[in-house]
């Protein structure tokens, strides 16, 4: 969606005026910031499709600030109403964490060292996110006062990490329903077919053929099928297809979802839609030089950390190390299980990936590669659910890599 | 055997500089204009230090070292002396200790990214300085 500002517009709504009524809220009720974190609240307030765990801090007066997942923030900060310089993002590195982030946000650049924050907690039947809630676990302790309780989610966490035969051949029908998608959507775009085609009508179509194929959900609470093309491409990262019609000379994201009986096919394919130009051609080139050696190099006993190493190495040797971004997987399994890998807590991010996690055999994640030239409007995304084997990994999805200029 | 320059002295100071100037060119460092500071906690001395280096166009213009207030920069890294000096000694990717939560990052984290590699030429020349830690 494109942010809508003219008042004249049917379909426009007064944000500003909605934070203002907000703040006028807090003042009453002696509340100094608001850290609202409900998908309820980013609509609301944003006007915008948040899909990534995000927050926004509400000051006492002036535009709010959101903070989401870095893949993302390009797509929010585009769509809406507020200024670039108050949508921010966190991610897995020290001090830019979603608690560093926000709570240094509050305390140095907000001013505000104490006083009351309002924040949001209750219960729903939505299970977008599914943690206990404050709410939740207070109000379950109160009735089971005789208990003491303990955070146990590990022992779940631990016995899904080893995927057994059954979910393994979930995974690979659930991958080859996602190439169903991707040959529709070829099919769909060649010849000239892209031609006044939109984001969204693409990522419909591969949708449609999944589910012939068998999918029952494309699953990704990011968007379903993830689509990016043109400048949107350049941060290496799909997000939720948008209006957009897909341009001659653009570059081009497909980030198909396909759920089989709980088993997750996630396969993100890229095109260069012609004429491309030498220079795209070389960027493209650089990003499947490097998916390969990446796939090359997964095998029972290694770590993220190390896989990471030599993809920035390797990219560095190509000279294209400025485009390729630090991290190269991601974790899977059945739905809801997505994005961290290891079972153990790291302590010093915790919930993200543990950079020394040591793969074990039938362990499985998400190969996810991105490559970013936003300068150059220009990036692609690699993804494909991949198996580690004893000596090498199995690539599921089996629609052949490469990077086609089509047209 | 060649001359060791004292980590963070004046000397290894300015041996940082010359080299950084000498064989980071500004294409290399993709014409940045950006200014960083790694704030060292833990240090031997027990006092907190820091090394400032800053780039225009690409060129770096200029690094200081020091303990007290750091001269504002775009960027701060912060973490232990121990760790920035196993960086140095090439022991530990820059990367690895930011996303493992060694060194923490304060900034504008998109624009940081955007920054990586530069920063990882950077400090491959300032880890090939002979240093005595």
């Amino acid at each position: 969606m494109t942010r809508i500002l003219d008042p004249t517009d049917k379909y426009y709504i007064d944000n500003p005026g909605r934070v203002k009524a907000i703040q006028a809220e807090m003042a009453r009720r002696g509340i100094d910031v608001y850290l609202g974190s409900r998908i309820r609240t980013m609509s609301f307030v944003l006007d915008t499709f948040c899909p990534w765990r995000s927050y926004v801090i509400i000051p006492p007066e002036g535009q709010p600030t959101y903070f989401t997942f870095v893949v993302d923030a390009l797509r929010v900060g585009d769509e809406t109403w507020l200024d670039s310089d108050h949508v921010r993002a966190y991610g897995p590195m020290g001090g830019m964490d979603q608690v560093s982030a926000i709570t240094d946000f509050i305390k140095e650049e907000l001013g505000i060292r104490k006083g009351r924050l309002g924040f949001e907690d209750g219960i729903s039947t939505y299970t977008a996110e599914g943690n206990l809630s404050h709410w939740e676990y207070t109000h379950f302790k109160d009735a089971l006062a005789g208990f003491e309780w303990e955070n146990a989610h590990d022992i779940v966490d631990a016995l899904s990490l080893i995927k057994d035969q059954g979910t393994i051949e979930r995974f690979r029908t659930a991958s080859l329903i996602v190439d169903e998608g991707h040959k529709a959507a070829r099919a769909a775009l060649t010849n000239g077919g892209y031609k006044g085609m939109t984001e969204t009508v693409i990522a419909g179509i591969a949708a449609l053929a999944m589910r012939r194929a068998g999918s029952v959900s494309e699953w990704n609470f990011a968007g379903l099928n993830e689509i990016s093309s043109g400048y949107r491409t350049g941060l290496g990262a799909c997000t939720p297809p948008t209006t957009k019609e897909i341009g001659a000379g653009e570059p081009l994201m497909l980030d198909f979802h396909a759920m089989f009986k709980l088993a997750l096919g996630d396969h993100s394919h890229n095109y260069l839609i012609g004429p491309a130009t030498k220079r795209q051609r070389r960027h493209a080139d650089n990003f499947v030089a490097i998916i390969q050696t990446v796939i090359d190099h997964y095998r029972a006993g290694t770590t993220p950390g190390t896989l990471a190493a030599i993809m920035m190495d390797f990219a560095e040797s190509r000279g294209c190390g400025d485009f390729i971004q630090p991290a190269c997987e991601h974790g899977i399994g059945l739905f809801g299980d997505e994005w961290r890998i290891g079972a153990v807590v790291n302590p010093a991010l915790p919930y993200w990936t543990d950079q020394d996690h040591v793969y074990q055999e039938n362990e499985m994640v998400v190969c996810a590669m991105q490559y970013a030239a936003p300068e150059e409007n220009i990036g692609f995304r690699y993804e494909n659910d991949i198996v580690i084997t004893k000596d090498g990994c199995e690539v599921l999805s089996k629609y052949p890599l490469g990077i086609e200029e089509i047209s | 055997m060649s001359e060791r320059f004292a980590y963070l002295k004046e000397a290894w100071r300015d041996e940082a500089l010359k080299r950084l100037q000498s064989e980071l060119t500004p294409e290399k460092m993709n014409n940045v204009t950006t200014s960083m500071s790694n704030i060292y906690k833990n240090c031997p001395g027990g006092e907190e230090q820091f090394l400032f280096v800053e780039c225009r166009d690409g060129k770096v213009t200029r690094v200081e070292t020091g303990s007290g207030e750091s001269p504002q920069a775009e960027f701060r890294i912060i973490g232990d002396y121990e760790t920035f000096a196993k960086i140095s000694r090439a022991e530990l990717g820059s990367q690895k200790a930011l996303m493992t939560g060694k060194l923490k990052l304060k900034g504008n984290l998109a624009r940081a990214l955007k920054l990586a590699a530069v920063a990882d030429r950077l400090n491959k020349v300032l880890a090939k300085i002979p240093t005595q830690y």
